[in-house]
């Protein structure tokens, strides 16, 4: 059986958001949609500070909360374990926004924004179809990618072309993704060779999103 | 997403930032670029996995930009400043090349240079070389054409890491300076923000560092995103680096057994057993005048290069006879004098820099200072080694690197000086895990810098400083920020005059010494992907300056506060639009050091936009219209363009006397650059790079380490002791009284054998006394720091690059620290005022816990006033607040980005 998830290597993220922009830029999200975002995180009281940067995004929940919530079974979650979107179906309710956890969903209602005020670039003009508009919208894990690259033999985590593009762009090489049921696999491995946490365990969502961390709490 | 039709990959490089070049892939759907990409050919050979950072995300939206100037444009308001309309109009390309063309003819039959002597033209380009790989064929139209002025700098030369490159290349040709990351176990990193400025290659590195389980202490009045990266934060207060460093350099001589250094090295590959005399000069032979050691066989001095000799380290002694060469070429016999070796004039030198010392002045406790320096010794391996392509070197994993206003204006002498050392200490100077320099813009060639390495004087290698000679000073400047006359050490080579003192040239432009004549503007002025007018200091009299500019030619993206003074504006094809072949790999700037070496193209992903013209095709134009096409084809032929069109086994030359096209050129030079880097073995057509889009060949690993070079050589690095730059600023100081020169006089104080402390933090308190301020009425220091997101890319302007850097903490704010902040009654997002003596600029606050209370930072460089977009986020820019000013440029001609201020709520009396 395959899960999906993504980790999030603490001690190499610098915050630098290119995972930020390459999602963006990728999936055409509009102006102020972020998918994928680092945050930039500090606790502690001068001098004794640390600061810490934090990949979020939607965790593709094994129990997602936005999928119980969902009246119009819009969002639904596949056997890989990612969680979707069915944008014919949503009737923009934003239920799931208030019950997701991760604060992983944004709605755009009405019209949408373009970097440049209300004209679209010609590349916006090319990502952007309309119908992300007035519905709830959150990160995919790049599904698309991945049964593109599935279907043509490739393994998700491993090949570029079946990969989400916040990995493929991660300089720092702190995000990884694959089939965690796959043993021998890179994301399998990281986690057994490493402390890891997900984020709200307590909610009981079981999200496909690991950090690795070593330094205690954040 | 619907699907596209038509989908094509484009190979392409970013090199908006001195940390690359990187190589990348663009995604162009039906005819319209869409995303970047990584160039996933590049995994195996990129140290970066051929990803590229944050930065060239923008592109896409740079492209379609509707704020692009998109045609050539003139000016129609002869008035020019600020508060004036430029009355822009469109015109062709032809009307625009002419008028160019016009006043180039016209100089060219009144005499290159003006009455002063000086080029009647300059350029001036951004950040760090980077403009020219993008510029196309420009570098063979200047060519082509003789003297330009580089003087007028937009921060570059003076603000970038100026003190490393000059005393950096100086001891260990290492223009930048940077950890073996790949092998080094202890970093103390003093401000150098890596995590945000090394390019996607040290970024990489650092992390596999962390996990491989490097410490890096990261030593800086603000925890920026490095470190937060970084095992330890020390707070140290601003421009207090020399104490902290020159105390660890006295920590490990006075506390810590001589057997934890490498005294082989010591000994052998530095100028420690040299003999000093009373007079601060190398003891010499007296017949053949080379420097003198004690021979610990023979008990008796001998000069160093003697067979079989035994240097002692340490120590005094009487030398019977010796002379010393002083400055002037003066001869000074000394007989049965005291003398004691470079070693120990280094440690007497240092000798009262202890941890007590050095804690009430940068505010870190003594105790935290004694375990940075033993756990630094630790670290450090001595005696161990490591194999590197077959060649055993030493290893020593420790290395010390250092930020951008660490390594600029006052006490940065200092700071490159005790970083080099404690690197020498331990013998971890250019070998692997240890502190290496990794380019060369100073001597050349600039693709290698070891075989820039060449015998010097004195057993050590060789330097090209502009000469301090009776005869040979330059006495008039011949350029308008007086390089060759007023930094020795900064040398005359194609670089010399961008790097500094630039700022001199925009003051003398309004008042220039009395003892020089008051140097003309030039006449022609062009700038290409460069905006002192916010970039710089004091920009509100910069900006000035330029509008008294007689005729500027800007290659202009959008409008933007430098070209709004413009009188023809250009619009080049962008990054995404155009064709270009550069370097890749070998040993670069900052990390850039690989395990491959080559060429990159970057191809056209879309046609260019508008009336926007691949630079190549306006450098050609230019040459033909000008009469300089002979002379520019010539240019190209001889590797202006990046690489010679003819070489051994292969030649690819243009004809001189015809008119070539852009992939023409490029045609000929990517076959030429293959050629090259094969050794006439395999040749690769544009076409080729069009598909393929890089070509590589093995550069070894062995190579990114100066050592074994200069163990090959029998050379010597020139440490501890700096009797040439002693030598040099007497001279130079004699030179400047004789022309009735003074106010150079407390730079000339820099030139000292070994640095010493002297009150930095204080230089900047009496700067607001000079101007008549109080410095009690500024108590706080304004600093700044860097974002990846905008840091050189020209971004400010890219609503997407906006968009992803809020999601850092301080973005576009004034940090400042939490308690400070509530003392002043200020909170988070309040708008308040940071005022200098110089003048204000306003921000959001943001209150952290990560930045010293006397302190507060003001990131990236803002107050746009005209740059579409970027003008109307009001974010708030030191540079505003900073003034150019004589008082704080140091001997090397740089200045920090420091100052003391005031903050406020907007409007709060």
């Amino acid at each position: 059986m395959t899960r999906y998830v993504m980790v999030a290597d603490l001690r190499r993220c610098v915050g630098c958001q290119t995972c930020t922009a390459a999602c963006k830029e990728g999936n055409g999200t509009p102006p102020g949609v972020q998918w994928r975002r680092v945050l930039d995180l500090e606790t502690g009281t001068y001098p004794n500070v640390n600061r810490v940067f934090v990949p979020v995004g939607c965790q593709h929940c094994a129990h997602p909360p936005c999928l119980e919530v969902c009246p119009s079974t819009a969002t639904r979650q596949r056997a890989d374990g990612i969680v979707t979107v069915d944008y014919s179906l949503c009737i923009g309710c934003s239920y799931c926004i208030m019950a997701c956890p991760y604060d992983a969903r944004s709605l755009v209602g009405g019209e949408a924004g373009f970097a440049f005020g209300q004209q679209p670039t010609e590349a916006e003009a090319a990502r952007a179809e309309g119908k992300s508009l007035g519905v709830a919208t959150k990160c995919t894990f790049c599904a698309g990618r991945i049964d593109a690259g599935t279907a043509r033999g490739l393994v998700p985590g491993q090949d570029p072309e079946a990969t989400p593009l916040c990995v493929n762009n991660c300089i720092s090489g702190a995000l990884s993704f694959g089939d965690i049921e796959d043993a021998f696999g890179p994301v399998a491995s990281l986690l057994a060779e490493n402390k890891s946490f997900r984020m709200h365990q307590s909610e009981g969502t079981e999200p496909g999103f690991y950090y690795i961390w070593d330094k205690g709490t954040l | 997403m619907a699907a596209a039709d038509t989908v094509k990959e484009v190979p392409s490089f970013c090199y908006n930032c001195v940390a690359g070049p990187d190589l990348m892939t663009v995604r162009v759907e039906n005819g319209v670029a869409t995303r970047i990409d990584p160039c996933h050919a590049a995994e195996t050979i990129h140290p970066g996995l051929g990803r590229v950072c944050v930065k060239a995300f923008g592109l896409v939206q740079k492209t379609y930009n509707p704020h692009r100037v998109l045609t050539p444009m003139k000016r129609t308001n002869p008035r020019k400043g600020r508060g004036e309309d430029p009355g822009f109009v469109p015109i062709s390309w032809d009307e625009a090349l002419d008028s160019v063309v016009a006043r180039l003819n016209d100089i060219r039959a009144r005499g290159l240079l003006d009455e002063a002597g000086l080029p009647r033209v300059a350029a001036t380009f951004g950040h760090g070389g980077t403009p020219q790989s993008y510029m196309g064929s420009f570098p063979a139209f200047l060519a082509a054409w003789g003297p330009i002025d580089y003087s007028f700098g937009s921060g570059q030369g003076v603000k970038c890491t100026h003190s490393e490159h000059l005393y950096g290349e100086f001891w260990h040709r290492g223009f930048t300076v940077c950890a073996d990351t790949v092998h080094t176990r202890y970093i103390i990193s003093c401000g150098f923000n890596g995590e945000v400025s090394g390019g996607v290659c040290a970024v990489r590195r650092h992390a596999d560092a962390r996990i491989r389980g490097v410490k890096r202490v990261q030593v800086e009045p603000h925890l920026s995103a490095t470190g937060a990266c970084s095992a330890e934060w020390l707070p140290i207060r601003p421009k207090t680096d020399p104490a902290f460093l020159l105390s660890l350099v006295h920590t490990i001589l006075f506390e810590h057994p001589r057997s934890a250094l490498d005294l082989p090295f010591l000994r052998d590959r530095t100028a420690s057993p040299y003999l000093v005399g009373p007079d601060g000069y190398y003891l010499r032979d007296a017949d053949s005048g080379t420097p003198l050691v004690w021979d610990e066989a023979s008990g008796a001095p001998v000069p160093f290069d003697t067979d079989g000799v035994r240097p002692i380290l340490e120590g005094r002694a009487i030398v019977a006879e010796a002379m010393t060469r002083g400055p002037d070429e003066e001869r000074r016999p000394y007989h049965n004098v005291e003398a004691r070796t470079a070693f120990t004039a280094m440690a007497d030198a240092v000798s009262g820099y202890t941890p007590e010392w050095a804690a009430k002045i940068c505010d870190i406790p003594a105790e935290t200072i004694r375990r940075i320096a033993r756990e630094y010794l630790d670290a450090a391996c001595v005696g161990e080694t490591i194999e590197i392509d077959g060649e055993t070197l030493p290893f020593r994993p420790v290395a010390v690197t250092l930020g951008k206003t660490v390594n600029n204006g006052w006490g940065a002498y200092e700071c490159c000086w005790a970083r080099t050392m404690l690197a020498t200490l331990v013998g971890a100077l250019e070998v692997p895990g240890g502190t290496l320099g990794t380019t060369v813009r100073i001597n050349r060639p600039h693709e290698n810098r070891l075989m820039s390495v060449k015998p010097g004087e004195d057993g050590f290698m060789n330097a090209n400083f502009n000469p301090t000679g009776r005869n040979s000073w330059l006495s008039k400047p011949g350029g308008r920020n007086a390089h060759r006359t007023l930094v020795p050490i900064v040398g005359n080579g194609p670089w010399a005059q961008a790097l500094g003192p630039t700022h001199l040239a925009w003051m003398f432009a309004k008042d220039a010494p009395k003892e020089w004549p008051q140097p003309p503007l030039p006449e022609i002025w062009f700038a290409f992907r460069t905006n002192p007018a916010i970039s710089f200091w004091n920009t509100a009299e910069l900006s000035q300056a330029m509008a008294r500019m007689p005729f500027i030619v800007a290659f202009a993206y959008t409008h933007d506060e430098t070209n709004h003074m413009a009188d023809i504006l250009l619009p080049d094809a962008t990054d995404l639009e155009s064709t270009q072949l550069i370097r890749i790999g070998g040993t670069k700037f900052v990390e850039q050091h690989w395990e491959h070496s080559g060429v990159a193209l970057r191809a056209p992903a879309i046609p260019p936009r508008g009336e926007a013209r691949d630079f190549t095709w306006i450098s050609t134009e230019l040459a033909r219209r000008a009469g300089l096409l002979e002379r520019y084809n010539a240019a190209l032929n001889k590797g202006a363009a990046w690489a010679p069109l003819k070489g051994e086994g292969y030649d690819f030359s243009l004809a001189t006397d015809e008119v070539h096209d852009v992939d023409t050129i490029w045609n000929a030079v990517c076959k030429a650059a293959t050629a090259e880097l094969s050794s006439g073995a395999e040749v690769r057509d544009l076409d080729w790079f069009k598909q393929h889009g890089h070509y590589v060949v093995p550069f070894k690993r062995e190579d990114w380490y100066l050592y074994p070079t200069m163990v090959r050589l029998g050379l010597r690095f020139e440490l501890p002791y700096q009797e040439r730059l002693l030598r040099t600023g007497e001279e130079l100081g004699r030179r400047l009284h004789e022309h009735d020169i003074h106010w150079w006089d407390s730079q000339l104080d820099e030139y000292v054998a070994i640095p010493q402390w002297h009150d930095v933090p204080e230089r900047w308190a009496q700067s607001v006394r000079d101007q008549g301020g109080d410095p009690d009425d500024y108590p706080l220091w304004g600093i700044t720091t860097k974002s990846m997101q905008y840091t050189t890319g020209n971004n400010a302007g890219i609503p997407l690059m906006n968009e992803v850097a809020g999601n850092m903490r301080g973005h576009g704010a004034v940090i400042m620290n939490a308690a400070t902040a509530a003392r002043l009654g200020i909170k988070a997002g309040d708008r308040v005022e940071v005022r200098s003596h110089l003048s204000v600029t306003t921000g959001r606050a943001e209150p952290v816990q990560g930045c010293r209370p006397d302190t507060v930072v003001l990131p990236g460089q803002w107050d746009h006033w005209k740059t579409p977009y970027a003008k109307d986020l009001a974010f708030p820019s030191l540079n505003t607040v900073i003034p150019m000013s004589l008082p704080l440029t140091d001997a090397t001609g740089s200045g920090s980005d420091v100052v003391r201020v005031s903050v406020r709520k907007a409007g709060a009396r």
